[in-house]
Parts: structure tokens; C-alpha cells; sequence
């Protein structure tokens, strides 16, 4: 110790706990990322080397895989079908909570509370058992066999938590504005359009991430409205895969992995956006 | 009423004419969303209560009314009590060390670490996976057989080690569930927690730190203080999500072997679609709904402050 | 202005869409049908010859999702609309967890489609019950039983209830113990067993040589149940049964503790690969199709499954070998008897004549031949026997039509509920956590329950 000089002494006293962080870190990483990587190992293999050491890199890593599914029209299909849908449901959500976050945030009326509660139940209630009840209305609808019908399914299962989101969020911006913008002649939707949604960009980002990932990921829904196959979505896809092809586990692992490409891009282009949102009030401390 | 007050230097009629506005507003932006509400979430619970009091197969009409039958079934039914308490394991290893975990990686890489961006996205990856995808990469992971399983391949090159059965463990199942939940699902805590800290005025720290504060005095009275409202918030979603819990667990055991991995809503599912029992099922989702109903009562009146999370039973 | 114009229309939009959607959200729950069952209209003749031919669209669901097989009920689709223009055949393939998840809903829903996979036995007992199946028995017995005696009787049995048809056959086997006939002589085993001490032998010198026994999937519960439900069969033979089911005996009844106890003594030798609680039957054949394990017991498409699972796709090929699930000392039933089952297709009740003269044309000999000749059906179908190719096939489909009595797998023969709970309560005993009297008594439980209804 001697040996070192006072500064020496403390960059080394601030250099280890870095030095630790970064060791615990990898760590996480490699936990994360080890089962991501064994199934792009496995899409990059041939039928028979995945029945022994599936976990081995794939030397020579062969793209035939991914060669023959993008080859067929029916993922093209699928693709463009999850994308319909993700989309749509993602900007009816955005609409729809907006709306109605900005009345519980915003607008003092009898009732408020207890409305706002109520749809809180929809956090709690499992969707597995309601699929009966929801399917009989699409049908009398006549929506099934339709990606509306799923769209509209859809939506209706994201609206509990993305009110909370959008409420919390609408809540924190301060009432001088809005008492500003109506001084200024502005109706509370002027006020909602003009002002509060500008500034709300980041939690509806993040709110439109985490929606669009959720119904990109969803099969119940399209399982059970939806007959053929040129309406499928990418989940009903790798499971139909699944049974397909479930014995040429390379083939299925380079389905799954395309399957959720999609998913990631959106994500890597939403990630900064996810934080700030959340940052920005959503989750106030 | 908050704006009709503040609006000081109104006239009477334009302050009428305001209330009818909002009126109008509240009306017209919470329509579709009720609607929608009413339709796919309220109705089908009124449906599933109304269910719950019959012996049903889920066929044809509903007639053999039970009364409280099925519900007085589900709470002397061991089956549904283990599922409980794995449920309430679940919750509390997630509230024991999912949680302190996203918490401690949310504050290494929350602020200055140089490459934050990177773990960052990398540690929100897992959430974006499917469920079903999620099993799948798990379950080969967990294959018992050495030459095909990654983990005990590894396994034995340590002397001594045997292979581990894993998913097919009745004593480990649950303990390998866990693991594969903490993968998808920390990454989100993560984020909530960063978010928090963004939200920690720097300057508080500082001062903290100025006043001759330690690394650790900062942690535990400046930062985690402040990050209440976050914490106490991820609790309640993690509790809520833990008793939901359905897919992953399904897709990779189907609640076994023999029930080891049973949760609430595998038995629920169980019963009403593959047991054809669908009164009994609703029954059990009406369960779950009030279990999750009466500890969201509790928690936000006890626990939550006004301000984190806005809601108010 | 025109912004705000624009959001406006937007959402005066949406609201209209939801409000549209929503026309008549209240009346959902009365529109479960009344559970009567249709009267079954009279056997028609070929619609070819009824003119003019009324343009009909038929819903078929099936779950044969392999490429090269559902290539094959997609040729008889298409020849058959070729040849009856006025029929549409619209196909759902459903890969089979998907296919029995959205089948429960919309049954449910009670809206069958017209054609769909079909176990037979309990649960289509159920929607048969609920009036959700046409009864085709007319179709069957018209011009003197025609269509009837193209089928082996045990095996359309499987799809009547109380006397009345609603599904038909296309596929038939039963189980048994396929062996990797390597690995038994590298135990020094010269003949398959014959006798469960035999057996329990057989399994305790490969144990010595250092070859796990058995490959299983317990993790599915069924393939475990297998060993259960056929030493009962063995134990009990038909009246145990039959007793049992028709509520004169019970399933807490000796044999089937005793089956219990019989299976105790092979559990005990622990012949099962690692990880066998929780393995799949993709597992289970795959340990089998790479030589892994030396005998498995299962059903008729084991070959095809192991083949598919094995690395080259020929599994292991000529060491393949096939023997009778032995018989056990003493027990009532007959070493012939049979414990198996297969595929066929239900009719929903809303299904037109059209519909059934196409089944009749799927269920031709001609037709089924062509599952056969590609190994993964044993058309139960007089005359469609002449494609099955493969000699283990052929020895299995011999045994069948020998058997005395066919039981059908317990986990389809009984009610949905009771069936579960068979699964369930042997898979603990697998486990080691039920007893084999504990095991009878859960199954007797649910049997008293459901039965008695």
C-alpha cells in the first residue's frame, strides 16, 4: 500500500466497486441472454444435429432454416396479419385510454372514483375463464373469423392498466396549465388535444410499447375467433408450426426466433422511449 | 368542481356553460372505453358469477343450480389449497428476491454507469418474448438428459453431480419455475425502479452527500426512501401478476408433476376446460378475483399513499 | 382547426365502430341452444344425383398437421368437390392442444363445426349429451347397413352412445410394448416376456447391463397411465370394467388396487430414464428412436413418432420389435384383450346430408388406404388393411382384430372429469406420493360423481 501514492489509492477505491458491478452485471447478462442464444444456436442447425448437444454453436451455421420459412407465403401472411393487429390495437388503446385517463386525471365529476375502480377489476380478473362469455358476443356480432374481432378483443383487455398508466401520468402535470388554457377560451378538449397530449408523448410511447407487445404475443384471442388460416397471427403460426414441423426442432427454433424479430426491432426503437415515459410521471415516487 | 372554484374571475353563465362542457367531455371520452369495458370485462365476470352457482359441464344451458355448492367444494379441496400456497410462495420469493434483485440492478446501472443503455436493453429483452416462446427456449434448457439439456450438461462436469430432473422434480419444479418468471419479468421491475430514480431530484443526493453521508447512509435514507412510491407500486403489480399467473407455467408442466406446480390458474383452467367443469372453474375464477380484489383494498389502504398509484377504495 | 377537426371525426369514428359492434351485447347468455337433439333426416342419396344440387360449405377440422399427411385429406377434399361442385370443404388444421382449447369454446358456444377429430368414449359422450352431435346411425344402418359393415363393430362402437352413432372411425390400434430388439440382446434376453414376473425379469437384467428399461413420458401423464389402465385390464378383464362403469362394481374394487401394486413392483426397479416424471411423450420417443432406452409402451404410431425424433428420421429401423403387454398370473382377463383406441371424426349436429356423404367418402377403403400405405393409420375399414406396408403394423392391426374385448384408453372412455383424475392419481403414483388403495379411491370418487349423472 505504501507503494501507492494518495491519488493512486483513490482510483483504485473508486475503480473496484466499478470492477465488482461490472462482474455482477455479466453475470445477469449471460443468464439473460444464455437461453436467447441457445435458440438462435439451434435455428442455425440442421434437423439431426438437435438431438444431440443442441447447445453447441452451430459450426457451420447453416441458414437454410430461416431460408425455407421466409420462402413460404404463409409467414408473409401471418407477419402481416400480427402486424395489422398490433398496430390497430395499439392506437385504439392510445385513443381510447387517453380519453378516458384524461377524464379521471383531469375532470371533477360525482362518481369519478368509484368508476375509475371499477376498471381496476380488469387487472384481476383471469381472461382465460371470460374467452366463453367474449366469444358468444363476437359471434353474435358476427366478428368472428375477422381481425376486427380480435382487435376489438384485444383492446378491451388492455384498457385497466393503460388508464392507470395514462391517469397517473395526465395527473402530474400541473393544474396552472390547465387552468391557463381555459382562462386563454380553450373547451377541456382543446386543452386535452392541444396541450396535455404533446407533452404526454413519452408515457404514450411507453404505453404503446408495452401494448404492442402484448398483442403481438397473444394467442387465446386469434385461437379462438379465428378458423383460417389466412387470418392467423404469428403465435397461432408457431404453433400450428409447432405441430407441423415438431419434429425438426432447428426448423421450429427459427421460426420462434423470426417470430419475435418483429417484436425486438419495435422494441430497440421504443426502449428510450419506455424509460423516459415511465420516467416522466407515470410512476411518480 | 375543483376547476368551477379556481376559475376566480368567471362570469356566472360562462361557468355554467363549462360545467355542461365537461359534462359533455366526461360523457363522450369514457364511452368507449366503458363500452368496451362493459362488454368484454364486467359482463364476462357477471357471466362467471352467475355460472358459479350451477354444476355445469359448460354445454347446453345451465340448470342444475348448486347454490354455494361449488364454493364451499374449493375451500375444503386440498388440491386448491396447494395451489394457493404455491401461488403464495410464488409471491413471496418475488417479493423477496425477484424485487431486491431488479431493485439492485436498477441502481447499478440506473445512473452514471458508463454502458447503461446497453444493460438496460438487454435486461428488458426477456419481457418482450411470448410466453410460449419463453417455455420453450426454458424447456431445453431443462432437459434431464445431459446430451440434450445445457444445464445438466454442464451439471456433470462438476464430480459428483448427478443429473438434476428439473421440471420433472415434484421438489424442484417450482424453484425452476421461478427462475424462468425472474428472467421474463425482472426486467420490467428494473425499469419501474429506474424510472423512480430519474424522478430523484439529484440535488438531494448531493446534499446528502455534502453533509458527509456514505455510500450506504445514501442508500438507505436518501434514494430508498424517496423510491417508496415506486416500490410500493411494483409490489402490488408483482403480487397481482404472481396470482395470475398462467402460461409459462402451463406450457411447461401443466401444473405437475403430480400438482407440484400447481397455481391458481392452472387449477382453474384444469377444471373447466380439460375436466369439462366449468361452473366449478368460474367458481374459482370469482375466487381469484376476490382474493386479488380484497388484497388490492388492503394493500392500497394501508400501504399505498394517495399519490403513488392514484387509486382509492 | 383542421386538426382538431380531423381528431374529432376520429373519434365521433371509433365511437360509432364500438356502438355498432355492440348492437345487442345483452342477450349473449340466452343463446345457448336448446339441448335437444335434432331428428336426424333421412339418408340421402349421392347429391350428385339430386338436382339441383344446393350450394353447401362444410367445416372440417382435423389435427393431422404433419406435412406429408395433411396433404393427403386435402386430396380427398379436393376430389371430392371436384366431383360435387355445389360442396365447399373448408379445412381448419389445428395442431392438437390448440385444436381441443378452441374446440371447448366453441362447443360451449354451441356452434360444433360439421366434421371434427374425434376420440370417441367420454367427452364425446358429453357433447353428444348436450345435443351438439348429429346421431348418424340412419345413414349407417340405410340399404341394409351398407355403410355399417364397411366397419370392424369394436371399432365404431367407440363413437356410439346409448345405441347411436355420432362419429365414425378412420383409424384403430392398440398398445403395446415396442422393444429395441439391439439392446435386449446385449442383455443377453432371448425372447420377449410373456408374464409380468417375466417382464419384471426382463427389466432387471437390462438394469444390470447397464441399459435404462424404459423410455417414459410421465410428465404427459397418459403414457403413464398406459401401464395402470392395461394391468388392470390384465387384473380385472372386461366385467371389472363394465361393472365398474355401469355402476354395479367400483373402481376401488381388488383389481384395481391390485393393478396398483403390480405396477409398484416395476416403479420400485426404477427402469425409467432420468427425468421421467416430467418428460414429455416428444421426450419419450425420442430417448426410444435413439437407442436409448430398450422398450416403450405405446400406442400404434410409436414407429412413426420415433422415427421423427431420431436424428436420420429412421429412428431404429430394423431393431424394432413389437410384443403383447404380458399377461399377470392369475388375472381374470384374457392375454388376447386389448387396451387401445385411435381416431375418427364426429358430426356436429348442424352437419347437411352433404356432409355425411363426403365422411362416407373419407371413410372409403380406397381413401383410408392411403393413411395406410403411409404408416401413420390402421384404417379399421374392411379392405383398407391391404395398405398397411410396414410388418409391425401389420402385427399390431392383427392383434386388435383378434382381441376379444377392446378396452378403449380409460382416459377417453370415461367421463372428461374422471378421466383426468385416472391420469393424475397414477401419475402420483409414479411419483411415489398416492398408494396404489389411494389411487382407487380418487378414481372411484369422481367415478361415483360423474357416473351417477
Amino acid at each position: 500500500m505504501a507503494l501507492l501514492t494518495h491519488h493512486q489509492r483513490y482510483l483504485l477505491r473508486k475503480a473496484i466497486p466499478r470492477l465488482i458491478q461490472y462482474f455482477l452485471l455479466s453475470l445477469f447478462v449471460v443468464f439473460i441472454l444464455t437461453p436467447i442464444v441457445l435458440l438462435v444456436f439451434g435455428s442455425l442447425k440442421t434437423r439431426g444435429e438437435m438431438y444431440s448437444r443442441p447447445y453447441t454453436p452451430p459450426i457451420p451455421p447453416r441458414w437454410e432454416n430461416y431460408a425455407r420459412i421466409l420462402g413460404t407465403d404463409i409467414f408473409w401472411t401471418m407477419l402481416l396479419n400480427s402486424l395489422v393487429v398490433a398496430l390497430v390495437v395499439t392506437f385504439l388503446v392510445l385513443l381510447i385510454c387517453g380519453l378516458a385517463a384524461f377524464v379521471f386525471a383531469r375532470l371533477n365529476f360525482r362518481g369519478r372514483d368509484e368508476l375509475f375502480n371499477l376498471f381496476t377489476l380488469g387487472l384481476m380478473f383471469p381472461i382465460t375463464i371470460a374467452i366463453l362469455p367474449v366469444y358468444l358476443v363476437v359471434r353474435q356480432v358476427g366478428l368472428t373469423n375477422s381481425l376486427q374481432g380480435v382487435i376489438i378483443v384485444q383492446t378491451a383487455f388492455q384498457i385497466s392498466g393503460n388508464i392507470m398508466i395514462l391517469r397517473n401520468f395526465f395527473a402530474s402535470i400541473p393544474f396552472e396549465l390547465q387552468d391557463a388554457a381555459y382562462v386563454d377560451g380553450c373547451t377541456a378538449f382543446d386543452f386535452f388535444y392541444r396541450i396535455l397530449l404533446p407533452l404526454a408523448r413519452p408515457a404514450l410511447s411507453a404505453v404503446a410499447s408495452l401494448t404492442l407487445v402484448v398483442s403481438w404475443n397473444d394467442l387465446l384471442v386469434p385461437l379462438v375467433l379465428i378458423d383460417k388460416e389466412k387470418l392467423w397471427t404469428l403465435p397461432l403460426g408457431t404453433m400450428q408450426f409447432q405441430g407441423q414441423y415438431g419434429t425438426d426442432l432447428a426448423l421450429v427454433a427459427a421460426f420462434v426466433s423470426l417470430s419475435a424479430v418483429p417484436a425486438l426491432i419495435f422494441y430497440l426503437f421504443a426502449e428510450r422511449q419506455i424509460v423516459s415515459g415511465l420516467t416522466a410521471g407515470a410512476l411518480k415516487g | 368542481m375543483e376547476i368551477a372554484t379556481r376559475q376566480s374571475t368567471g362570469i356566472f353563465g360562462a361557468r355554467l356553460s363549462r360545467r355542461t362542457q365537461d359534462a359533455a367531455t366526461v360523457v363522450l371520452f369514457l364511452l368507449p372505453a366503458f363500452i368496451l369495458f362493459i362488454i368484454f370485462v364486467i359482463y364476462p365476470v357477471i357471466q362467471s358469477i352467475y355460472y358459479s352457482f350451477f354444476s355445469w359441464k359448460g354445454f347446453g344451458p345451465a340448470e342444475d343450480f348448486v347454490g354455494l355448492e361449488n364454493y364451499k367444494r374449493i375451500l375444503t379441496d386440498t388440491a386448491f389449497r396447494k395451489a394457493l400456497g404455491h401461488g403464495l410462495l410464488i409471491i413471496v420469493l418475488s417479493l423477496t428476491l425477484q424485487l431486491p434483485l431488479s431493485l439492485a440492478l436498477a441502481l447499478m446501472v440506473g445512473r452514471d454507469l458508463p454502458g447503461r443503455r446497453f444493460f438496460r436493453m438487454l435486461f428488458f429483452m426477456p419481457y418482450v418474448f411470448s410466453e410460449v416462446i419463453t417455455a420453450i427456449m426454458w424447456m431445453g434448457l431443462y432437459n434431464p438428459d445431459p446430451d440434450r439439456g445445457l444445464l445438466n450438461a454442464l451439471l456433470i462436469l462438476i464430480p459428483g453431480m448427478k443429473p438434476q430432473g428439473f421440471l420433472g422434480d415434484p421438489k424442484q419444479v417450482l424453484g425452476c419455475i421461478f427462475v424462468v418468471l425472474t428472467w421474463k419479468y425482472f426486467g420490467l421491475h428494473m425499469l419501474l425502479y429506474m424510472a423512480g430514480l430519474q424522478n430523484i431530484p439529484r440535488e438531494i443526493e448531493e446534499a446528502a452527500m455534502i453533509d458527509g453521508a456514505n455510500s450506504r447512509q445514501l442508500l438507505t435514507s436518501v434514494t430508498l426512501p424517496l423510491l417508496g412510491g415506486t416500490i410500493r407500486t411494483t409490489i402490488y403489480l408483482s403480487v397481482l401478476g404472481a396470482l395470475q399467473q398462467f402460461g409459462v407455467i402451463w406450457v411447461m408442466t401443466r401444473g405437475g408433476p403430480i400438482n407440484a406446480s400447481e397455481v391458481l390458474a392452472t387449477y382453474m383452467y384444469r377444471y373447466s376446460f380439460i375436466r369439462f367443469w366449468l361452473g366449478y372453474g368460474s367458481a374459482v375464477a370469482i375466487v381469484m378475483l376476490l382474493i386479488s380484489l380484497g388484497f388490492s383494498i388492503a394493500y392500497l389502504r394501508l400501504i399505498m399513499r394517495q399519490q403513488d398509484y392514484l387509486g382509492s377504495y | 382547426m383542421r386538426n382538431k377537426l380531423f381528431a374529432l371525426t376520429c373519434l365521433l369514428v371509433v365511437v360509432m365502430l364500438m356502438l355498432a359492434a355492440c348492437k345487442q351485447p345483452t342477450q349473449a347468455p340466452a343463446t345457448q341452444p336448446p339441448a335437444q337433439e335434432k331428428p336426424a333426416e333421412q339418408p340421402t342419396q349421392a347429391p350428385a344425383t339430386q338436382p339441383p344440387a344446393k350450394q353447401v360449405v362444410v367445416s372440417w377440422w382435423h389435427i393431422t398437421t404433419q406435412e406429408e399427411q395433411k396433404v393427403v385429406w386435402q386430396q380427398l377434399a379436393d376430389e371430392y368437390m371436384a366431383a360435387n361442385p355445389n360442396v365447399m370443404i373448408e379445412i381448419t388444421v389445428l395442431e392438437n392442444e390448440a385444436f381441443k382449447a378452441k374446440l371447448t369454446t366453441v362447443m360451449q358456444s354451441g356452434n360444433p363445426p360439421d366434421i371434427f377429430q374425434s376420440w370417441g368414449g367420454g367427452v364425446m359422450i358429453e357433447y353428444a349429451k348436450a345435443g351438439l352431435l348429429q346421431d348418424i346411425t340412419p345413414y349407417l344402418d340405410a340399404d341394409g347397413g351398407a355403410w355399417r359393415n364397411t366397419f370392424s363393430p369394436g371399432a365404431l362402437a367407440v363413437y356410439s352412445y346409448n345405441g347411436k352413432n355420432y362419429g365414425v372411425p378412420w383409424d384403430m390400434g392398440m398398445v403395446g410394448f415396442w422393444y429395441n430388439k439391439a439392446l435386449f440382446a446385449q442383455a443377453g434376453i432371448e425372447a420377449p416376456p410373456k408374464t409380468w414376473s417375466e417382464f419384471l425379469d426382463v427389466v432387471k437384467k437390462l438394469k444390470a447391463a447397464g441399459i435404462t428399461p424404459i423410455a417414459l413420458g410421465a410428465g404427459d401423464k397418459w403414457p403413464a397411465m398406459f401401464y395402470w389402465a392395461y394391468l388392470a385390464v390384465r387384473i380385472g378383464g372386461k366385467d371389472a370394467y363394465l361393472n365398474a362403469y355401469n355402476r354395479q362394481g367400483s373402481f376401488a374394487d381388488a383389481p384395481f388396487v391390485e393393478a396398483g401394486k403390480k405396477l409398484q413392483e416395476l416403479i420400485a426397479l426404477e427402469p425409467f430414464q432420468e427425468g421421467f416424471l416430467g418428460a414429455t411423450y416428444g421426450d419419450q420417443a425420442t430417448v426410444m428412436g435413439n437407442g436409448k432406452a430398450a422398450m416403450e409402451l405405446m400406442g400404434q404410431w410409436a414407429p412413426a413418432v420415433q422415427n421423427a425424433n431420431s436424428p436420420d428420421g429412421k429412428g431404429i429401423g430394423e431393431n424394432l420389435g413389437w410384443f403383447p403387454f404380458p399377461m399377470v398370473e392369475g388375472g381374470a382377463g384374457d392375454p388376447g384383450d386389448a387396451f387401445g383406441g385411435g381416431n375418427g371424426f364426429a358430426i356436429g349436429r348442424d352437419a347437411e346430408p352433404e356432409v355425411i356423404d363426403f365422411v362416407k367418402y373419407l371413410t372409403r377403403a380406397e381413401s383410408l388406404m392411403r393413411c395406410a400405405e403411409g404408416g401413420w393409420c390402421i384404417p379399421p375399414v374392411k379392405g383398407a388393411e391391404v395398405g398397411i406396408k410396414d410388418p409391425l403394423m401389420k402385427i399390431v392391426q392383427e392383434n386388435a382384430l383378434k382381441a376379444k374385448y377392446l378396452q378403449l384408453y380409460y382416459d377417453q372412455a370415461l367421463p372428461p372429469a374422471t378421466g383426468s383424475v385416472v391420469n393424475d392419481a397414477v401419475q402420483a403414483l409414479f411419483a411415489g406420493t398416492m398408494t396404489p388403495e389411494q389411487v382407487a379411491q380418487a378414481i372411484e370418487e369422481s367415478a361415483a360423481e360423474e357416473l351417477s349423472k
